[in-house]
């Protein structure tokens, strides 16, 4: 994506504005493993007085890409960065993966046609007869 | 009780005891205890049967004797009846014992008199001489149950060894007993009270004084 | 005859009656486990308390105690009302509430009889007990958790099946029932104890987590697994039959099905056929309707056509069939698909005339040539309780394990010629004598002689009829009514060297004799006959189709359509129909309403329900003579005698473990 790219869309990351905004009121507190980096206000506070934290996405610009542990730091559920305030990620915990609905990556139920149709017995089936088979 | 349950039927069982048959005392032991029983009533003798063949069954293994699968569908061909209920039977039954038991059957008695006259320490006496409850002990000697009242509340407490009843016991008169029976004595059957004969008063009466002499009748005073 | 009063009415009972019958004469529901009707009673669940006058001043369990005259039996009394919940605080102690994850539940006497007459809670506050399963076949899927010990299952199997194999161990909390060394129930009405359980201890292992009974559509049927018709419960969801029930009739199945009848359902849904076959340089290839019919025509077989009718047909398929050849000009009709010539004039010769309920009362009784316990399961139970009430019975034909007391005279046929005299003797003083001809019997031509034994012995007296032919197949009576038979049997079919051939259903039949016929199938499952067949046409199950049997007794009864067929199959009769318009000829009947009418008004008595009357027997011929052996029977194996059995997973899971001996792995759970 070149400057041409970051003029005319808006879909991956920020746009020539938003950049600009934050790296002139903006603090980079921290990157996810994804990439996305989060800000906070270097000063200016909301109306109601709370900090104002923001995102930049590395690539689409998808809500859904903001992992668990930063998606409460970006809404105020606490203050420390994730890194600080959690607890190390247990081993068995899955990495986060974005919503994939609309994707190749989307689930489907079994017996759906992309799962190539196999359901489970129900009601009704039958097992129909061929010969010599 | 709850752990009682059948020794589980296997190929070993079958052989060695598949081709059980009455011995020739037995056999006419049992013609006779049919005889008893009105024509087509055989299945009746079922119980003295099984009692009959778990003591060929202790002499040919030099133990009380117990009653292997084989040997209840012997008696059940004998007594043409279902298998079955011949298994329901001897399950019923705790004195038909339906797994293996060593030479000596030691059966504590554990119900409310014999436990206030101290039957726990008899069974400590037991675990002493390395006796689980329900288990066999490894020389295949001794074999331990706890059971419910055998009726010998007046000479409390007691534990039935076999055919004999041992009562009066403390855990000294109950060592002296066991001791016996390893040695292959037999030990005084009954009460283990010096002076005592059966079940009479063990010290002065305490009750029904004026019967002594007479037959008296108490009903007025009720 | 007592009078008794129940909760101030006062009703009269018959002699011999419990204060449970009272009640029940009276319309008071009286709560029980324990107790049922057909078995003897235990007494031991004491559930059916009532308060009686005179008596101990305590409730009294109502099942085992004799109405006697001037008793006042309270149902409603307070102390009755608190005995009940007593009662059931105790039996729900050690009863698991695990009604979510039971197949009993929503079906369950315990669950019912807790709701109408048990406390809110139960202050048991200990360990419950546990009993470890118990393994007791291919059919019966245990939970002995769940027993609560009333015998039913132990009762009937030694009183009604005969089989002692059931039974309690153990005492008081430890009894357990179980079958011996867990060892599977092996006869042929083992799944009955399903029924009779009134908790969820024994539940049937092949419909396990299928269903609730409230999903369940209810429909009417008969069983068509063996000769009896069974009048049967058909329980539905969807399209697919989940299960079979029995229904009570006293003078049928009494309250019973054999395992056969119960769970062959399942290979309703397996080899079935669902589409149309036409055998196309000698491989069936698939077809449209069209074509098949196209090709039936083609044939231009005129009169030259024959059909065969399966065991497991309808009367109404049957007679779609005669009416379309007789519309071609053939009379070719035969039922008896394995060559049985047997001379069917005279339909009482060939019927169980002293009815299924009336065979109980017979006191002396000679069976020649049927392997009763495989060929009608619920005869043998009638059986047992005649030979329970001192009949005297003789077996003639290779030996089978009875349930009764018997006594077998050999294989050889000719015993009937000389028989012995004690045989004679008892066969001859006996009030209510029987004889009763199974298929081996009839295929070694065995019914002249019989008859004439019958007439020797007088068997048909005032009031009793002791002549009887046990058939095997559900379709036979029916189709003798409606004419299915040639004087020489098959053989006259073959002989007649027909260019077509309807198979309806037949399996059992040689189709190679019929080689130069273009081989039609119209069935509904994929086994001998549509193999061999040269156009097959997807019909329907007896599920699947109303229909009218005729059972071995000649009682006509009606089944109705519980799903429907899968696929592109139809309803037997309206291929027939439709094969009608394509051959060019008119049978008169567009509906299945005018098809059924019309047979009516052919043969009368299968428009009523219940016992046909077939007139008088035959006079038996003049020095007609027995020979032959009966070495084996027809059925080899009890659980694969049709083509829905022999599709079956249980039928067949059955068939190898309890008739074949093959230790199944049994499926981890």
């Amino acid at each position: 994506m070149g400057i041409l790219g970051k003029i005319f869309t808006w879909w991956d990351g920020a746009t020539i504005g938003t950049s600009l905004f934050s790296s002139m009121n903006g603090e980079h507190v921290g990157t996810d493993a994804q990439g996305n980096k989060y800000y906070r206000a270097r000063k200016k506070k909301t109306v109601e007085g709370r900090e104002r934290r923001w995102v930049i996405y590395d690539g689409a610009n998808d809500a859904s890409r903001v992992p668990a542990e930063w998606h409460g730091w970006l809404h105020g559920a606490f203050d420390d960065l994730p890194e600080s305030n959690l607890p190390p990620a247990k081993i068995w915990e899955a990495d986060y993966s974005p919503n994939a609905t609309g994707t190749t990556g989307a689930y489907r139920p079994q017996g759906a046609l992309e799962r190539g149709g196999q359901r489970a017995r129900a009601t009704g089936d039958y097992e129909s007869w061929a010969p010599d088979a | 009780m709850a752990d009682r349950a059948p020794h589980p039927d296997s190929p070993e069982l079958r052989a060695r005891w598949g081709n059980f048959i009455w011995n020739e005392a037995n056999q006419a032991k049992a013609k006779e205890i049919v005889a008893r029983y009105p024509e087509g009533r055989q299945r009746s003798a079922v119980m003295p049967l099984l009692d009959l063949a778990q003591r060929q069954v202790g002499e040919e293994t030099n133990t009380q004797g117990w009653l292997p699968i084989p040997v209840m569908e012997y008696l059940a061909a004998y007594l043409d009846m279902p298998v079955i209920r011949v298994l329901e039977v001897a399950s019923f039954y705790t004195m038909y014992n339906i797994a293996p038991v060593g030479r000596f059957h030691v059966q504590v008695c554990g119900t409310t008199p014999c436990v206030l006259r101290g039957s726990d320490d008899l069974l400590e006496t037991c675990y002493k001489r390395g006796m689980k409850q329900g288990h066999t002990t490894a020389d295949g000697l001794w074999t331990l149950t706890e059971v419910e009242c055998m009726g010998n509340c007046a000479t409390a407490p007691m534990v039935q060894i076999n055919d004999a009843n041992y009562e009066d016991l403390t855990a000294d008169r109950l060592d002296v007993v066991l001791d016996l029976l390893a040695r292959g004595e037999q030990p005084k059957e009954g009460t283990q009270e010096p002076g005592r004969h059966t079940s009479e008063p063990a010290n002065a009466l305490s009750t029904l004084k004026d019967m002594v002499t007479e037959n008296h009748d108490y009903r007025s005073a009720w | 005859m007592p009078k008794v009063t129940v909760d101030g009415q006062e009703i009269e009972v018959p002699a011999g009656a419990t204060v449970l019958q009272a009640c029940e004469l009276a319309g008071k529901e009286v709560p029980r486990f324990c107790y049922h009707e057909r078995l003897s009673i235990a007494g031991n669940c004491r559930m059916c308390l009532v308060e009686v006058k005179p008596g101990p001043p305590k409730p009294q369990a109502s099942c085992a105690l004799p109405a006697a005259d001037g008793q006042e039996i309270r149902t409603d009394s307070e102390m009755v009302k608190k005995a009940r919940e007593g009662v059931m605080e105790f039996l729900l102690i050690n009863h698991p509430l695990d009604c979510p994850i039971c197949d009993q539940g929503g079906e369950c006497d315990l669950q019912d009889q807790s709701v109408a007459y048990g406390r809110g809670g139960s202050r048991y506050d200990e360990n419950k007990r546990a009993v470890t399963e118990k393994y007791m076949g291919p059919l019966i899927k245990t939970a002995m958790t769940r027993c609560i010990h009333c015998t039913r299952c132990v009762r009937f199997s030694e009183e009604v099946a005969g089989v002692d194999e059931i039974g309690a161990l153990y005492r008081g909390e430890n009894m357990q029932i179980t079958t011996y060394l867990e060892r599977a129930a092996e006869h042929e009405l083992s799944a009955n104890v399903i029924d009779l359980c009134p908790v969820g201890a024994l539940t049937s292992r092949p419909y396990a987590y299928e269903a609730r009974p409230w999903e369940l559509k209810k429909t009417l049927s008969i069983d068509v697994s063996d000769a009896v018709g069974a009048n049967i419960r058909v329980d539905s969801r969807g399209r697919e039959v989940l299960r079979v029930l029995p229904r009570i009739n006293d003078d049928v199945n009494e309250e019973w099905i054999s395992d056969k009848a119960r769970f062959q359902v399942d290979g309703l849904t397996r080899r079935r056929l669902d589409k149309v076959w036409i055998r196309k340089d000698g491989k069936l290839a698939r077809a449209s309707w069209d074509e098949a019919f196209r090709a039936i025509a083609a044939v231009n077989a005129g009169a030259s056509v024959a059909a065969v009718a399966g065991d497991l047909v309808d009367c109404e398929t049957m007679f779609a069939a005669k009416k379309l050849l007789g519309a071609l000009g053939s009379t070719l009709i035969e039922s008896r698909q394995t060559g049985m010539s047997y001379p069917v004039d005279n339909l009482a010769a060939v019927n169980f005339n002293s009815t299924l309920a009336g065979i109980e009362e017979a006191d002396a009784i000679l069976i020649v040539g049927s392997h009763i316990r495989w060929e009608a399961p619920l005869v043998n139970v009638r059986l047992r309780k005649a030979a329970k009430r001192g009949a005297k019975i003789f077996l003639v034909g290779a030996e089978w394990e009875t349930t009764f007391a018997a006594e077998f005279l050999g294989e050889d046929l000719t015993v009937l010629n000389n028989l012995p005299d004690y045989v004679n003797d008892t066969m001859k003083g006996a009030e209510r004598p029987a004889v009763i001809l199974g298929g081996a019997a009839l295929a070694n031509g065995a019914l002249a002689p019989a008859l004439a034994l019958a007439e020797g012995w007088n068997l048909v007296r005032e009031g009793w009829n002791g002549f009887n032919v046990l058939h095997m197949a559900a379709a036979r009576m029916g189709a003798l009514m409606l004419g299915f038979a040639q004087a020489g049997g098959i053989a006259d079919l073959i002989a007649a060297k027909p260019k077509l051939l309807l198979a309806l259903g037949a399996d059992e039949v040689n189709f190679a004799t019929f080689d130069g016929a273009l081989k039609v199938y119209i069935g509904h499952h994929g086994d001998k006959g549509a193999a061999a067949a040269d156009i097959v046409l997807p019909g329907s199950a007896y599920t699947e189709k109303p229909g009218t049997y005729v059972n071995t007794e000649g009682r006509v009864q009606y089944a109705d359509k519980a799903v429907f067929a899968p696929g592109d199959a139809r309803e037997d009769w309206t291929i027939l129909r439709a094969l009608a318009d394509a051959l060019g000829v008119t049978v008169g009947f567009d509906s299945f309403p005018q098809l059924r009418a019309a047979m009516v008004a052919e043969v009368p008595a299968l428009g009523v329900e219940g016992l046909a009357n077939y007139g008088a027997l035959p006079a038996a011929v003049a020095g007609a003579k027995a020979e032959g052996r009966i070495a084996a029977y027809p059925i080899k194996d009890f659980y694969l005698t049709n083509p829905i059995a022999r599709s079956s997973a249980t039928m067949q899971e059955c068939s190898s473990e309890l008739l074949h001996g093959e230790d199944v792995l049994e499926a981890a759970e």
